[in-house]
């Protein structure tokens, strides 16, 4: 089986300190992995990286076994890398309508505006937001700001979605929503999970990764992640 | 932009064009000189508003792209004598070829930086079209009357120094810089502006080379200036380094606050609002400049979104 994705002893430096060491990350083709680990683990700090947001210090990333690791972010995600932000980053003036667009439009071009109306009404339905097409997206409620944020990631057709804290501040029938709405993604597309709630973890993944001090201390099933010493060691404690 | 909308946006636009078209045969001469400027300088600062209000860059350094376009028409009328055509096309071609270097070394900074590093690269045009005054004759500057021969359209011979010519080549010059806008602005490009107006960041996440993008509009924006700068000194007949100096940068600022950043209609409305007012004023006292000063001020905490941007917040959020 070939990596979609690779880190090579991946590593940032902020000034003193020491945010993601010497990372070797494997994601293989179709696989939703799940990255979990304490806050200030380093996790948004790797897959800043691995979207391009910001430069490592050292190391390398490899993308379908291509060098990407100075490649520019906007690059990467026509490679097909898409971020959703773990706080909702979407243009709060501009309607659903016009969010969606910009994503479908940097894939389909956007001079053909039936084909992009189409898509973008297609795109909203699937995520639920069909009703809220008109609406400024600021004066949406949060659940559904998170709903729109996956629908641009989605239009963007991804091959690897990297969703930062999907479900964080959300009810929970909007979690099941938004798990649910994950799941069907993952056919098409490879998913890097960061997730602090373990039931949606739980639910998905079938492979965790731990971060604690940025570094991976554990990889595995989640069966072999909740008996593994250092985890329990970091979760609850010496 | 909703369909149902599209014909209600191009039928406001044209009518103003129209408007504009009539009012040269009922205005006496005085108003009719006056508003051949200030279309010229609409479309100025409908070139500004793309940079300011679509893409969120606020330049102080335009009085550059203007005076580029100026003198890039003006020394080969005046040295040259080539026809007043090839005049506005090596107009734009100083503006757009300046613009792309100075958006190449400007648009790596953003926010205040770009003001003050746009201000600093205008502030070394205009010094130079001063140290360079026996090509450009300085702040005396030079006068085309004389030098600007008849444009042959087939069996039709048009004189520029004829005030309808004037009126109507400003009004085309005008026309074509609100089409561009309203066309730029409502395709996908314009949708990318907007988004790195709105946030950067993201935009970029989303798959767009953002400074490419600055880049482009800046050229845009440039190239109109410069293409109303020519026209302003074919129809004015003058060319003088005053119009590089920074109160040409900050002209289409006001103008664009005032009619509204953001509206395609806003540059029109606040350059003509407030040539009106100074025009007016003057002639009342000869401070003039403190009564035009409380009338901005008035205007702009009454309608911080300006005059454009408050109308369609109330009645028409579909004008773009």
């Amino acid at each position: 089986m070939t990596a979609l994705l690779e880190t090579r002893a991946l590593s940032k430096r902020f000034g003193g300190v020491e945010a993601v060491g010497s990372v070797d990350l494997r994601i293989e083709r179709g696989e939703i992995r799940a990255l979990i680990g304490p806050n200030g683990a380093g996790k948004t700090t790797l897959v800043s990286m691995i979207c391009g947001r910001i430069a490592p210090t050292s190391g390398r990333i490899l993308f379908k076994n291509r060098e990407i690791t100075r490649t520019k972010a906007y690059h990467r995600v026509a490679f097909g890398i898409v971020y959703t932000f773990q706080i909702s980053s979407i243009f709060k003036h501009l309607t659903a309508f016009e969010n969606v667009a910009l994503a479908v439009q940097r894939r389909v071009g956007g001079l053909d505006r039936d084909v992009l109306a189409r898509e973008v009404g297609e795109a909203l339905a699937h995520t639920g937001l069909a009703g809220a097409r008109d609406r400024p997206a600021g004066s949406l409620p949060h659940g559904h700001q998170k709903l729109l944020e996956l629908s641009m990631a989605m239009a963007l057709h991804p091959q690897l979605l990297v969703l930062d804290e999907p479900t964080q501040g959300l009810a929970r029938e909007e979690i099941g929503a938004v798990s649910r709405l994950i799941q069907s993604v993952a056919g098409a597309a490879t998913i890097l999970l960061i997730e602090h709630n373990m039931q949606v973890v739980l639910d998905l993944s079938r492979r965790i990764s731990v971060m604690d001090r940025g570094r991976i201390i554990a990889e595995g099933t989640p069966a072999e992640i909740e008996a593994n010493r250092e985890v329990q060691r970091v979760y609850l404690g010496p | 932009m909703r369909r149902d909308h599209r014909s209600a946006i191009l039928g406001v636009h044209w009518a103003l064009i129209l408007a504009l078209v009539g009012l040269q045969v009922v205005v006496p001469p005085f108003h009719h000189t006056l508003l051949a400027r200030i279309m010229v300088l609409a479309a100025y600062a409908i070139g500004y508003n793309l940079l300011l209000g679509y893409t969120g860059l606020m330049s102080l350094g335009h009085a550059m792209f203007f005076a580029a376009g100026m003198y890039g028409a003006g020394l080969p009328l005046f040295y040259l004598g080539v026809g007043a055509p090839q005049a506005f096309l090596l107009g734009i071609a100083a503006s757009l070829l300046l613009s792309v270097v100075i958006g190449t070394l400007t648009l790596r900074t953003s926010g205040v930086s770009f003001l003050i590093v746009t201000m600093m690269f205008a502030q070394v045009f205009y010094l130079s079209t001063l140290y360079f005054n026996r090509i450009t004759l300085g702040d005396q500057g030079f006068v085309l009357a004389g030098h600007l021969p008849p444009i042959s359209l087939g069996a039709l011979r048009v004189t520029l120094s004829d005030p309808v010519m004037r009126y109507n080549l400003a009004l085309a010059t005008f026309a074509v810089c609100l089409g561009i806008s309203l066309w730029l602005v409502q395709s996908p490009i314009g949708r990318v502006l907007v988004a790195i107006r709105e946030n950067e960041d993201r935009t970029q996440m989303l798959g767009y080379n953002t400074f490419a993008y600055k880049l482009l509009a800046l050229t845009i924006s440039a190239a109109i200036a410069g293409f109303s700068g020519s026209v302003y000194a074919v129809i004015t007949s003058y060319v003088g380094a005053s119009f590089a100096a920074i109160l040409y940068s900050i002209y289409p600022l006001v103008w664009t606050l005032l009619g509204g950043s953001g509206t395609v209609l806003g540059p029109f409305v606040g350059t003509a609002v407030m040539t009106y007012t100074i025009e007016t004023a003057s002639r009342f006292t000869s401070s003039y400049l403190i009564v035009v000063g409380v009338i901005l001020v008035a205007l702009v905490m009454r309608f911080p979104a300006g005059i454009v941007g408050a109308f369609r917040r109330r009645w028409a959020p579909w004008l773009p």
